[in-house]
């Protein structure tokens, strides 16, 4: 029944590489170092969890992973392949894809062809494209959005359709920045089964930035740690949970 | 997943597809119908509307979906324009005074159409070099570009005596082109526009309007489809100015600089920017208040007395027009949204217009 979901254009496949891996990454930008000396490897079919406070660094590492920022020093490999000087586009073609903290739809556009232009782009025939589409928003829980003006859709909903752009491309990694940001109880809930779903579904790996400490520790298989630019914990949820230097830095983002 | 739960645009019904473009060109139509009935000038007024509509739709059809602001299609217009008189004017005088052009040109006389179609594929070669070179820039930066074409473009046809006669005109034009000739043209480039915007170039253009990041990092190739439908709009630009050439029996280069650049542009905004229906409404619009503040400018008879409005009313009551419509319609008097389908139930389409003004 899902097979629509999966649908590529002839002659493209999903790219193979089985891991993602920052290497003691660097970025400064001007006299402010935004990163320092981070590194760490997200797997197929695994959910990683990057948390920490907010200016910790989690955006801009997740720039450096999809060509968005060339890290000052370090490097980015896929799959074992160094991405020196890759463009997002070519981190895209080789698996490699994103939603944006800021949404960033095309808000003029009805909520159906946002997600139709990126099969369009991937080279799908128009009617190919559509029924993708749909069946990647049912998937989200936004089938009976299809018709709505992007730019209309409430904040909430705008990461839903982000995720479903995103995973048309049929990417081995998806980067996911706060995609539970505003959201209540109830929708978080939705979301976390949605991205708890992706690596089996998709058999693709998932970046997940995000805030809400249950959201993280109910889908994530390992959790990473920034603050200040820095790596101040690495683990599997149970551990993180117990970690009393990450609790320490959450009480005082949250505070 | 075997149906989607909501009905949509490309599964419903054809004839609503296309209503916005049948809606346009049924009032295009029926104006040029009743139009013809009127006066020898109306006649005139009305080619030239249509002519100045198909230069709109074509620069619409980039800068509506693309979202650059292009101030270069008038180059076009001129390019399309010289290239057609250079194949219709009488062989005789081309040898005397454009004695730089090519033999094929200078010893031979072509008909219309032919002029039209090579003059609109000139312009249409032209913006392929030229967009080759400027599609990658985007914002402010694209648009200087389109400037800086605009203003070289003048000043080689100005100049260039030997193929253009310079500032002595080209004379003798074949005049060709009525209300009904231009309809037919009008008519073909809303088909071009309209197809263009509902084809797949058209949505990945639009998308890249609305966030060029996103777009590129959703496998469009930004700059291609930015291409392509500059390509396209320079083509209806170049054929434009082929039509205005036979309408007008003349040429010289300042006629397609600042002050038609202006106009067009203003057509454009004032009906909103961002929609077929716009770029139409923008048009006609426009051409009633002009051509209301020319009457008036010529002299109204009231009360014994001719009242005539000061020489350059025109200018300032459009750029008046403009300033008003820009402060209280930010997207045009269409809100830069197409004809919307008449027959929906009133319920939905009131859920329906929740759609944005940008
Ligand atoms: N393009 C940039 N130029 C300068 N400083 C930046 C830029 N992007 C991010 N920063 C700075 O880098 C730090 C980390 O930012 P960011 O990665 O956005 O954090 P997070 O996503 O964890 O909230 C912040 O101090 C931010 O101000
Ligand atoms: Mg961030």
């Amino acid at each position: 029944m899902t097979d629509v979901l999966h649908d590529l254009p002839p002659g493209v496949e999903q790219p193979q590489a089985a891991e993602l891996t920052a290497e003691g990454i660097v970025v400064r930008f001007q006299g402010l170092t935004a990163i320092s000396d981070v590194s760490l490897e997200c797997k197929r079919h695994q959910v990683f969890g990057l948390i920490g406070p907010n200016g910790a660094g989690k955006t801009t590492l997740v720039n450096c992973l999809t060509g968005f920022q060339r890290p000052t020093s370090g490097r980015v490999r896929l799959g074992g392949e160094d991405t020196t000087g890759w463009t997002p586009d070519r981190f895209r073609k080789n698996g490699v894809a994103r939603t944006f903290q800021a949404g960033r739809l095309f808000r003029d556009m009805t909520v159906a062809e946002n997600v139709e232009v990126t099969a369009l782009g991937l080279g799908m025939s128009r009617r190919a494209a559509h029924r993708h589409a749909m069946a990647m928003l049912a998937w989200v829980g936004l089938g009976d959005r299809a018709d709505t003006i992007a730019g209309t859709l409430p904040y909430t909903d705008e990461r839903r359709v982000g995720i479903a752009r995103a995973m048309v491309l049929s990417p081995a990694f998806v980067l996911l920045d706060e995609p539970a940001a505003g959201m209540s109880d109830a929708e978080c809930d939705d979301l976390m089964h949605i991205i708890a779903a992706i690596p089996k579904e998709f058999t693709c790996g998932v970046l997940l930035i995000e805030h809400n400490m249950s959201v993280i520790m109910g889908v994530c298989d390992r959790i990473h740690v920034l603050d200040g630019g820095r790596t101040i914990a690495e683990g599997l949820p149970a551990e993180i949970r117990a970690d009393a230097v990450v609790i320490s830095a959450y009480l005082g983002m949250e505070g | 997943m075997t149906e989607p739960l909501v009905p949509h645009a490309a599964r419903a019904s054809l004839l609503r597809r296309y209503w916005p473009l049948l809606a346009l060109c049924a009032l295009i139509s029926a104006i040029v119908a009743v139009g013809s009935l009127g006066s020898e000038q109306m006649q005139v007024t009305m080619t030239e509307m249509l002519i100045r509509l198909i230069v709109v739709v074509g620069i619409y059809l980039f800068i509506g979906n693309s979202g650059i602001l292009s101030f270069g299609h008038i180059g076009f217009m001129c390019i399309g324009a010289y290239a057609a008189a250079w194949a219709t004017v009488d062989p005789a005088w081309k040898q005397m005074m454009l004695t730089g052009l090519p033999d094929f040109l200078q010893q031979n006389q072509y008909g219309f159409l032919p002029a039209v179609a090579g003059g609109g594929l000139l312009a249409g070669l032209v913006a392929l070099i030229l967009g080759t070179a400027i599609m990658r820039l985007s914002g402010i930066a694209g648009s200087i570009a389109t400037f800086a074409f605009l203003a070289i473009v003048n000043s080689v046809y100005s100049n260039w005596e030997s193929v253009t006669a310079g500032t002595s005109s080209i004379i003798g034009v074949p005049n060709v082109v009525g209300p009904w000739v231009a309809w037919a043209f009008a008519i073909g480039a809303l088909v071009l526009a309209f197809a263009f915007q509902v084809s797949r170039w058209g949505i990945m253009l639009r998308a890249s309007r609305d966030d060029e990041v996103a777009a590129k990092s959703s496998a469009i190739g930004v700059v291609k489809v930015r291409l392509i439908a500059f390509v396209v709009s320079a083509v209806i630009a170049g054929v434009a100015g082929a039509l205005y050439g036979h309408f007008l029996g003349i040429l010289t280069a300042d006629t397609f600089y600042l002050g038609m650049t202006f106009v067009t542009l203003a057509m454009l905004v004032v009906g909103g920017i961002g929609s077929l229906t716009g770029a139409v409404t923008g048009v006609l619009v426009v051409t009633l208040v002009v051509e209301l503040l020319r009457h008036l400018e010529a002299g109204v008879p009231i009360a014994g007395s001719t009242v005539h409005l000061p020489q350059g009313s025109q200018e300032i009551g459009l750029g008046i027009v403009m300033a008003l419509i820009m402060v209280f319609r930010p997207t045009g008097l269409t809100r830069s949204r197409e004809v919307p389908w008449p027959f929906t139930r009133r319920a939905r389409r009131r859920k329906m217009e929740v759609a944005p003004a940008r």
